[in-house]
């Protein structure tokens, strides 16, 4: 599984991987400037990637962090966003109805909406899934000029995260963000200042699915099971009301032979 | 008749209109330029007043389907029709809404196709539809009653009963889960609203408050239509009873209410014993700590949720309590009035309110969003008007006290059971039904079993890199990168496992060895005494009342203090492991440091092979210590390792 990891030491915010990011994923360039002068995160159906100064002269990247294991992907009803078991998290137009829950899941608040769009589609960073396929880099990772992303392996490059918090000998806070939270994301962060004005959402780390999947597998026996119960209650009533009913009939009958 | 509702209609029709402009101008203009939704508030006015609030009001279908058909309490039966009409307005508006709402309205049917078990929405969107059908069956009588095709209307009643057990199976899902869709958000919606107990609390909510709302469409209705059935006699006809000049018989003269008024009483009973449920339950979330600080912080969110408290549980709960306020048609009004507003309100909190402080956007739906969504409301209740002028809905009298039901609380003996079981049809099909229902349940679990994606968890749980453990026992940030897949080879591949994973838990690769070995540095005991007390007792099948007791003396000296001193040493019974600690110089009931075992199980064999292959590097401490000794860049490592 890959995982793209973030060293927010070295990354001096010159956009270089934005501007990649608004040409692969054909962003009106318009748009994505209006958007980076507007919205709080910067982000916009235009703009799948922003940065975002966490603090005076630090820089971290926001984009969608694949999940290991995504609230988005669950709680998509037709089925339509997937994590791909090379890493990313990808989205297929062609299913999407536009309920618009897949905002909703996500604990990052990373989906953005065609809004002014007459047919509207969700939109996110995919990870370049396609440039992984051909065995390149995505194009952010490629563009960025002081190596401050590294691209590869999720393990390897969390083997790598720690060593450089290890060899660093104070240089960076002892913490991966993204190793564990909501079950781990693909995304990784070192840095030597705290992340939270990212807006990362607490310390978390069970999967959302995991508030959810335990109870939705147990939809067929909630429903079969109160068909059930209604229709053993019914039963007995039922029973009970045909056998008074042939009491009174034979008292009734009873009564006229008395007569 | 006409002129009363005059005024109601004209709004309505006005009402309805605009919500046609709207829905041109949505479809026209898109999501974007014409309602207030964005990034920051995907969901608005139409998904949750129309469908998540809309739906919850129209609960009362179900509920008095239950009363009506499976409790068989003829009672309600004439708040059977006008239920049936709620609900099935109540979803026609939600599913109207939602049609417009969703991005891309001509793909509302992938869902039927394309599916993910694993999603509430999912569920949602099959049992609204399929409910939504059931109420349309439901209430086709009453249309081909008009139309005089008999047949079909008796067809419709003969599986009227099977079709309402299938609405209240989808009801009791559903309802629950538009509760469970927002469980997805723990970190955005406001700890006063998210809670586990969601789909709980919204199910009890939905079923008081549906059937308070169906108080008040009677009580309306009887406004509009026929004031006599809830409100009793005018004053003025009162006086003529009184003067003879009016038939009556001795009863009604004496009867200030109309009269359907017992009935709705005992509807507002019910909904409030209900709405007592809830409000217990939101008692107990509300008493968990967290909840309770942010609770008693004082921000407009508390108010707004001691509101809803306020008006959907305790004012209607109050006044339903008092007799003098249940039995006259105007407090049940208010009371009704009350319930249903709160329910709305609550939906609109967990929907709409309960997000503004986390997304940091104050959202305030546009006037286009106003007029579709109350358009849709309003043609809903001009539909509703129709069918009450046209079809009879509130044509059913009630039947005359009911009186007392037809039979005890009490239990048959089994024979008399047995052999009064099956002697009616209905009855027959009902008890095999409760034996096959079961199996469709069984048959629908396997898409909610299967795994809902890659397997890509258990990497990232262990704290493993690649195909390396990183060790490091006493928690420094020093980790010892041990390749695994490495020496496993080495040592002749998995039939090697034991000799590492040792003891009592041969090639066991999941119990962690810290659980044993627990001190870093000094060794810690690891005999398990109960489970020896036990283990012995029931190899010995010792008798009496407290078997254990009598197993003390198996292993400890009789008559003698019970040490550990004078205890008998482990290999007496564990046999199997004489040759491996023959010389006894370990002992079994204490584990090593984990320094220790650590060293213990990589470095013999490391200096042996060290000795046999001349290669003094192996057994030095930096081969596995590596971050003891920085060589190159963090890059260059890695490509390395590669």
């Amino acid at each position: 599984m890959n995982a793209i990891l973030v060293d927010v030491t070295r990354c001096t915010g010159c956009e270089q991987c934005v501007d990649a990011c608004i040409d692969r994923n054909h962003g009106d360039p318009l748009q994505a400037q209006l958007a980076r002068a507007t919205t709080k995160d910067g982000l916009s159906a235009d703009r799948l990637l922003s940065i975002a100064e966490v603090a005076s002269g630090r820089f971290a990247r926001l984009t969608c962090m694949h999940c290991v294991d995504p609230s988005c992907v669950s709680a998509c009803l037709v089925g339509s966003i997937t994590k791909t078991p090379e890493g990313p998290v990808v989205y297929d137009p062609e299913k999407c109805i536009g309920c618009r829950y897949c905002m909703l899941a996500c604990p990052f608040h990373v989906p953005r909406y065609e809004w002014d769009q007459p047919v509207p589609y969700m939109r996110k960073c995919d990870m370049c899934a396609d440039r992984q396929a051909e065995g390149r880099p995505p194009a952010c990772v490629e563009a960025c000029p002081n190596d401050a992303l590294l691209f590869g392996d999720r393990d390897r490059l969390l083997a790598q995260a720690h060593d450089r918090i290890d060899r660093g000998g104070g240089a960076y806070l002892p913490r991966v963000w993204g190793e564990h939270a909501f079950g781990g994301t693909s995304v990784l962060y070192v840095s030597d200042v705290d992340l939270g004005p990212l807006g990362w959402p607490g310390r978390a780390t069970e999967p959302i699915p995991d508030l959810t999947e335990p109870l939705i597998s147990k939809t067929p026996f909630i429903g079969t099971g109160v068909a059930c119960a209604l229709l053993a209650v019914n039963w007995v009533i039922r029973r009970r009301m045909r056998l008074a009913a042939e009491a009174a009939e034979a008292d009734a009958a009873t009564g006229e032979d008395a007569e | 008749m006409t002129d009363r509702t005059r005024g109601l209609k004209d709004l309505l029709w006005a009402l309805a209109l605009a919500g046609l402009v709207a829905t041109v101008l949505r479809l026209w203009f898109g999501l974007g330029p014409t309602t207030n939704l964005s990034d920051a508030a995907p969901w608005g006015l139409w998904k949750i007043l129309n469908m998540v609030a809309g739906v919850a009001i129209s609960t009362s279908g179900f509920t008095m389907g239950f009363l009506v058909y499976v409790l068989r309490l003829e009672r309600f039966r004439p708040l059977m029709k006008p239920a049936i009409l709620v609900a099935f307005l109540g979803y026609g508006c939600s599913c109207g809404a939602l049609l417009l709402d969703i991005g891309l309205p001509w793909r509302f049917w992938h869902p039927f196709f394309m599916w993910n078990p694993h999603s509430f929405l999912f569920e949602v969107f099959w049992c609204v539809t399929l409910y939504f059908t059931v109420t349309a069956i439901e209430l086709a009588p009453s249309v081909f009653e008009k139309l005089k095709a008999e047949r079909v209307t008796k067809a419709l009643h003969k599986v009227a009963f099977w079709v309402v057990i299938v609405g209240i199976s989808l009801s009791s899902l559903h309802h629950s889960s538009l509760g469970s869709l927002f469980l997805v958000t723990p970190q955005r919606l406001y700890p006063l609203w998210y809670t586990p107990l969601l789909p709980l609390l919204f199910i009890l909510s939905a079923m008081g408050g549906g059937l308070m709302f169906l108080v008040l469409v009677r009580i309306l209705h009887a406004h509009w239509y026929d004031r006599e059935a809830v409100f009793g006699p005018t004053p003025l006809e009162r006086e003529l009873f009184l003067l003879g000049s009016v038939r009556g018989d001795g009863g009604s003269r004496r009867r200030q209410v109309g009269r359907d008024m017992p009935v709705l009483t005992d509807v507002a009973r019910i909904a409030t014993g209900i709405l007592a449920a809830w409000l217990l339950l939101q008692i107990y979330h509300l008493a968990h700590p967290a909840v309770w600080s942010t609770f008693v912080a004082g921000t407009w969110e508390t108010w707004l949720y001691a509101a809803e408290l306020l008006i959907t549980a305790v004012v209607p709960i109050a006044l339903v309590w008092r007799p003098q306020f249940r039995r006259s048609p105007g407090a049940l009004a208010v009371a009704a009035c009350s319930a249903s507003a709160g329910l709305l309100l609550n939906r609109m909190d967990v929907g709409i309110f309960g997000y503004f402080r986390s997304s940091g956007v104050v959202y305030f739906p546009s006037l286009v969003e106003w007029a579709l969504s109350l358009g849709v409301i309003a043609a809903a209740a001009l539909v509703f008007l129709y069918f009450v002028e046209n079809m009879g809905v509130f044509a059913v009298s009630p039947a005359e006290g009911d009186g007392p039901r037809p039979f005890r609380v009490s239990f048959d003996s089994l024979s008399r059971v047995w052999h009064t079981a099956l002697r009616s049809g209905l009855e027959r099909t009902t008890l095999i039904a409760v034996l096959v229902v079961p199996l469709a349940g069984a048959l629908m679990y396997p898409p909610y079993a299967r795994r809902r994606t890659v397997d890509v968890r258990a990497a990232s749980r262990l704290d493993v890199a690649g195909d390396s453990l990183r060790i490091d026992g006493d928690r420094t940030g020093l980790r010892t990168v041990f390749s695994h897949a490495g020496c496993q080879k080495r040592l002749g591949g998995d039939s090697s496992c034991v000799s590492c994973h040792h003891m009592s838990l041969p090639g066991d690769t999941t119990t962690p060895c810290s659980s044993c070995h627990r001190h870093m540095y000094t060794e810690t005991s690891i005999f398990d005494h109960d489970y020896h007390i036990k283990a012995v007792a029931d190899s010995l099948s010792l008798p009496g009342p407290f078997p254990s007791n009598g197993s003390c003396v198996y292993c400890h000296a009789e008559g003698e203090a019970k040490t550990e001193g004078n205890a008998k040493a482990c290999v007496e019974c564990h046999s199997e492991w004489r040759d491996e600690y023959a010389n006894g110089t370990r002992d079994l009931a204490r584990a090593p440091g984990y320094l220790e075992a650590m060293h213990g199980t990589c470095l013999e064999c490391h200096q042996k092979e060290a000795a046999e292959r001349n290669q003094p590097l192996l057994q030095q401490c930096s081969t596995c210590h590596r971050s003891l000794t920085p060589r190159g860049s963090p890059e260059a490592q890695l490509a390395r390792r590669r």
